[in-house]
């Protein structure tokens, strides 16, 4: 399940912005890798995390599935069609070096996922905005993030009622490719105009509640930022120049 | 970027993110997720529309959990910025400037993505250019020239049905609503 | 008592329209008075409601002539459709609420209190903790008063607030109204209901194709 799963873990507790630190220094770590074993590593780690976080369960499903194709498609696209040497493992001829790569590559994509997942899990998005609005984050940039996930489930059902009211005038979804490109337009044409015309009742609605009034907005109920959290992404941010410096240096980890 | 320009980005955005899913019910090969991108360059600007499409990037993944797209930001900017100079040239007056207009984004934002899936994944991201790819490997084209074509092949499509829906859009916004882009008027 | 807001021989038109919205022009409202605005559609009620408020041609464009006095520091609005006003950042009522003057920074206990006083009002502290997004359309119109409100507005424009409210809801919308002047506010409002707004109303105006045809207490303008 994708999204956030209530709970009580170390994770959900901690200040939004550690949970996105780590996964973001995961994220660049993983590129700095490039053997095998480094990039398990790397993946442990990340099921490691979403083991404290307590939401294992609800990340490994989405994870496998989105990964799991990628990974069929690799193993096929470097450790079936790579270059020699080869090895065998049970009836097929894998190249090795194709192989080392496909691990690499799959491994950086299981990694990434599960680490982000996670933030999902744990990150309850009324603590990210009040942790963003402490931090003196601009209203534009917290707006663009956080309002526009609530307007595309209304633009969802809204496409819907066009989708149902065009069939009921005669709209048909099947047919050949030029006639389901036709049906395009008077689907997306009304949703879009719809949407328009609402920007300046949208407009005028948040300037008189005073967002363009330069003020810094008050935080309702900010999460604490401990100091032990702080330096934990200080920590973090070394870790990655660490891991850089070193791929840089040809230690090739 | 003023609160209307902000207002109109997540509009921008939302249409991106949304498009998708009636593009998927009429099961056509392409994904659409950039008309919202379009759009505003060609109403607000270029800036907005950067934003727009790097917003989106974000957002997407944290919908679909598929983070992996992430690092294709950069092709988002290449839209953004493509679209307003195609709009200032008066691209989307007409189906017939769009479309081709469209089809050269196609090919650029193909081209762009080719070498960041060839270098960040080995050419394997999405599934259905992942399995081209394959296949293309399996009869022996090389990797980067594979991950080029499957790449190029759906973002010409893409883009060109793209570039055409927002020359519609634009064409069928009543007046009242097109006087209040100043954008429109040049 | 002075007018909170005067408008003399106004004419306001939008970008690009052909001919103004709104012509001939003289306006007043005070502190204490609900004013009514009818007519028929796209006579310029909404309009007028923007421009009274300030927000024409500021935020909407276009021009306007004639003279227009304010002392209306802290305009309020409220649309005919709830879930466009929502800022979309808020998951609690509350929140929602509690959005105005925390954007002006005001310090955190003052706007708990002025948002809970208001929940009260509009009542809707029975929802403070429920997000806005789950509510229906009466209630959420109500938390969108509410969130007016909590600003403490000198002037009040409000269009067609009770457009998809059940008739019990916009019975209460409307005393609300009458109990928002007489804490001292101006309040105008744009409405086809002319049988509520007659029973709220001091004063009312009909307009038609942009100009005040009738102006005078609700009993003559809003027969």
């Amino acid at each position: 399940m994708i999204g956030y799963v209530a709970g009580d873990s170390p994770l959900h507790r901690a200040h939004p912005y550690t949970p996105l630190a780590w996964a973001g220094a995961l994220l660049l770590v993983a590129f700095a890798v490039s053997t095998p074993a480094a990039i398990g590593s790397v993946v442990l780690a990340a099921v490691a995390t979403a083991a404290v976080g307590r939401v294992v369960p609800s990340v490994m499903r989405p994870a496998l599935l989105l990964a799991l194709p990628t990974w069929g498609l690799l193993l096929v696209l470097h450790g079936v069609l790579g270059p020699d040497p080869r090895v065998a493992l049970g009836p097929l001829s894998l190249s090795q070096p194709g192989l080392a790569r496909a691990l690499v590559l799959g491994g950086r994509i299981t990694a990434i996922l599960f680490a982000f997942l996670t933030v999902l899990a744990t990150v309850s998005p009324p603590r990210l905005v009040e942790a963003m609005t402490a931090r003196g984050v601009p209203f534009g940039r917290i707006y663009l993030l956080v309002s526009t996930l609530t307007l595309v489930p209304r633009m969802r059902s809204r496409a819907a009622l066009i989708l149902e009211a065009q069939q009921c005038r005669g709209l048909r979804l099947g047919g050949s490719p030029p006639a389901r490109l036709r049906a395009l337009g008077p689907l997306v044409l009304p949703l879009v105009l719809g949407a328009l015309a609402e920007v300046d009742e949208q407009v005028l609605a948040l300037d008189a509640r005073g967002v363009t009034s330069g003020a810094r907005r008050t935080p309702l109920a900010p999460p604490p930022d401990r100091a032990g959290e702080r330096a934990l992404r200080w920590v973090l941010g070394l870790l990655v120049v660490a891991a850089y410096a070193a791929k840089f240096a040809g230690h090739g980890l | 970027m003023t609160l209307r320009d902000l207002v109109l980005v997540r509009l921008g955005v939302a249409v991106n993110l949304v498009v998708g899913q009636i593009v998927a019910a009429l099961l056509l090969p392409v994904y659409l997720d950039a008309v919202g991108t379009i759009l505003i360059a060609a109403l607000v600007g270029p800036r907005a529309a950067i934003v727009t499409g790097l917003t989106s990037q974000v957002l997407a993944a944290v919908l679909s959990g598929n983070f992996s797209w992430l690092p294709f930001g950069i092709i988002q900017v290449i839209i953004a910025v493509y679209a307003w100079v195609a709009a200032r040239a008066g691209a989307f007056r007409s189906l017939y400037t769009a479309i081709p207009a469209g089809f050269l984004l196609g090919a650029i934002a193909g081209g762009t993505a080719a070498p960041i899936a060839y270098f960040v994944f080995g050419g394997a991201t999405a599934g259905g250019v992942t399995a081209v790819t394959t296949v293309l490997r399996g009869i022996g084209v090389p990797l980067p020239v594979a991950v080029g074509v499957s790449s190029i092949g759906t973002d010409l499509l893409d883009k060109s049905i793209a570039f055409a829906m927002v020359a519609l859009i634009l064409r069928t916004l009543p007046s009242h609503l097109a006087a209040r882009f100043p954008a429109l008027a040049r | 008592m002075k007018p909170i807001v005067r408008l003399r021989g106004g004419s306001f038109t939008y970008p690009g329209a052909p001919a103004p919205a709104l012509h001939g022009l003289d306006l007043e409202l005070r502190r204490g008075e609900v004013t009514a605005v009818t007519g028929p559609i796209g006579a310029g009620a909404t309009t007028l409601l923007l421009v009274a408020a300030g927000f024409a041609p500021r935020l909407t464009g276009g021009t306007l002539a004639g003279e227009r006095e304010s002392l209306a520091v802290r305009p309020g609005i409220v649309f005919a459709t709830p879930w466009t006003q929502l800022t979309g950042l808020c998951h609690t009522v509350r929140a929602e609420v509690a959005f105005g003057p925390a954007s002006h920074g005001r310090p955190r206990e003052q706007v708990l209190a002025v948002a809970d006083r208001v929940m009260g009002q509009a009542q809707v502290d029975h929802l403070a903790d429920r997000d806005p997004h789950t509510l229906s359309g009466g209630e959420l119109q109500r938390v969108i008063i509410a969130s007016a409100l909590a600003l403490e507005p000198d002037l009040l424009v409000l269009d067609d607030p009770a457009a998809e409210l059940d008739p019990a809801a916009a019975d209460a919308l409307y005393a609300l109204l009458r109990e928002v002047a007489e804490a001292g506010a101006a309040v105008l409002v744009a409405t086809p209901d002319v049988e509520r707004a007659a029973r709220v109303a001091t004063r009312a105006l009909r307009l038609e194709q942009g100009r005040v045809v009738k102006d005078g207490p609700p009993s003559e303008v809003l027969a």
